[in-house]
């Protein structure tokens, strides 16, 4: 799978939306799925699929999708 | 009546960084109070984290304009049903369409037919009890039960003008309630802020207006620690407190851990809606030792064990119902809005129906639960409920953990917890995290042939 539906893949499980949810355009609190709560469990979700460790400032930072993939990007996680 | 506004008292915008203080702001509650006090009957007001909403909140308070404060983002139908049993006045804050029997006039809801109910003339408060799984009662208080709790909270925490709280909890939220009573009467300041936690805004809010201290709840404790919170980096914020629920002991050590090391203080407190909320608050300088208690019961109040035989004793080491007197006991609760006209029921003596213990300095350590509730990120819910919410599935028996719930399913299929999981986060509105779902070979039974709740609750634990 590429990686960018492996993050489009941990953003619906993570957040409890439908298998054919469009989420390249989410942003945090945008939806009512995605709270404080949601986010927690998709920080972690997301450094268990990519296998990172994703710091406190980005924690907060990892304000919508786009911003995810950047992150993931920091990391090594290439979204060719 | 009421007044919280003690002198001094402030009230910032952390969006504009506007301050409403002194005249100016006993000028805008007494305009909010006027125009309460022009409302028939109980006032639902829908509670964002915004100057307005707070302003209002003690305006109608100041009138003598029964309040009851609910979730700005309330669901439509579930906002209907609840104007439906209990028949408002005047609705304020509200989003969508109008109930049905209610016209606008400049964006107050009003009820076209008044209600038949004159509301008692000691309500001055309602709260709704955070029961997720039905419709919610709500909980009755006095000025005297709203006014005396936000002094002794704050004579417990030691709040004088000089501190500042931010609004770190939905203020609808007895405990949220709580701090900005507890500070506006001690002549404090209030942050308005509708951030959270996980926005850099929040922090920057925090150190722009010298935050001093900070109430969250079990699941936020969490989050702080995954956001390695140090209090270093924010050099007036030296308070926590923490309430909403049973924090683990580790997390209770870690931040107590924390604040210490910059000569700060961590307050771990208990407490129910029906109390208004506030009943034990334990004094930092009893941590680490006192890990797993929550204190002595708040001045001018008292907490009582009622044992086996129905006697209340303080003696030590005693465990039995917690039993608790005083002035901020709730007056009895109101499932529809007849129950309005009512005075009080409990005479300030609320049987919490927690299970505790008092040791020999008179401070209390809640044991567990008579009936069988849980808490999942502070949200009550009745274990029985959410069974009964599994009825066309395997077996299934659900005990509580640290603020989730452990479900289990007696099947070696694969599909059951996920799905279960998924029912349950889509009936009750909360996260699936909130969840732990687990296959089981054999629910564990008691000789009379029922689950065994306690040999699960080991297991889950």
């Amino acid at each position: 799978m590429i990686e960018i539906d492996r993050l489009r893949k941990v953003f619906r499980s993570s957040l409890e939306l439908p298998e054919d949810y469009d989420v390249d355009g989410l942003e945090y609190r945008g939806i009512e799925k995605w709270d404080s709560l949601a986010h927690m469990s998709l920080v972690a979700a997301i450094e268990d699929e990519f296998d990172v460790m994703i710091d406190t400032d980005d924690v907060i930072d990892m304000s919508s999708f786009g911003k995810a993939r950047e992150i993931l990007g920091k990391h090594g996680v290439e979204f060719a | 009546m009421i007044s919280l506004v003690g002198p001094g008292a402030r009230l910032v915008d952390a969006a504009t960084g506007d301050v409403l203080a002194g005249e100016e702001l006993a000028d805008r509650v007494a305009a909010t109070a006027e125009q309460a006090a022009t409302w028939p009957g109980v006032l639902f007001a829908h509670f964002p984290a915004t100057i307005d909403a707070v302003v209002g909140y003690l305006g109608a308070l100041q009138a003598g304009r029964p309040i009851c404060l609910l979730d700005p983002d309330l669901h439509t139908d579930l906002r209907d049903r609840l104007v439906a049993r209990f028949e408002p006045g005047a609705i304020t804050g509200g989003k969508g369409d109008l109930p049905p029997g209610y016209h606008d006039e400049g964006g107050v809801w009003l009820r076209d037919e008044p209600s038949a109910v004159t509301p008692h003339p000691d309500l001055a408060l309602l709260l709704t009890t955070s029961g997720s799984t039905g419709d919610p009662k709500l909980v009755r208080l006095t000025p005297t039960a709203v006014e005396s709790n936000a002094r002794a909270i704050a004579a417990a925490l030691g709040i004088d003008g000089g501190e500042v709280a931010i609004t770190s909890l939905p203020l609808f939220y007895s405990y949220g309630m709580s701090v900005l009573n507890s500070h506006l009467i001690s002549g404090a300041t209030v942050v308005v802020s509708p951030r959270t936690f996980l926005e850099r805004e929040f922090w920057n809010d925090v150190n722009t207006y010298g935050v001093t201290s900070l109430a969250a709840v079990p699941y936020q404790y969490e989050m702080l620690k995954r956001l390695r919170f140090d209090p270093s980096r924010y050099p007036t914020l030296r308070t926590l407190t923490q309430a909403g629920g049973r924090l683990k002991a580790e997390l209770i050590v870690d931040f107590h851990g924390r604040m210490s090391a910059v000569d700060g203080r961590m307050f771990v407190m208990y407490g129910q809606t029906e109390a208004g909320p506030r009943m034990t608050t334990l004094p930092s300088a009893y941590l680490p030792a006192k890990v797993g208690s929550v204190g002595p019961a708040l001045p001018g109040t008292e907490l009582f064990i009622r044992t086996e035989n129905g006697a209340e004793t303080t003696e030590p080491d005693v465990e039995g119902e917690v039993i608790f007197r005083g002035p901020n006991v709730m007056m009895g609760y109101a499932t529809a809005a007849a129950d309005f006209a009512t005075g009080d029921e409990l005479g300030g003596r609320l049987s919490t129906e927690d299970l505790g213990k008092l040791d020999a300095d008179g401070h209390l350590w809640i044991t567990g639960r008579l009936k069988r509730m849980g808490k999942i990120f502070g949200i009550r819910v009745n274990l029985d409920d959410v069974e009964r919410l599994l009825t066309d599935t395997p077996p299934v028996a659900a005990v509580p953990g640290d603020d989730r719930l452990t479900v289990f399913v007696e099947s070696g299929e694969e599909q059951w917890p996920a799905k279960i999981k998924a029912r349950l986060a889509e009936a009750l509105g909360i996260h699936s995290s909130g969840f732990d779902v687990r296959s089981i070979t054999a629910l564990p039974l008691l000789a009379n042939g029922k689950v065994d709740y306690r040999k699960l609750a080991e297991e889950g634990a």
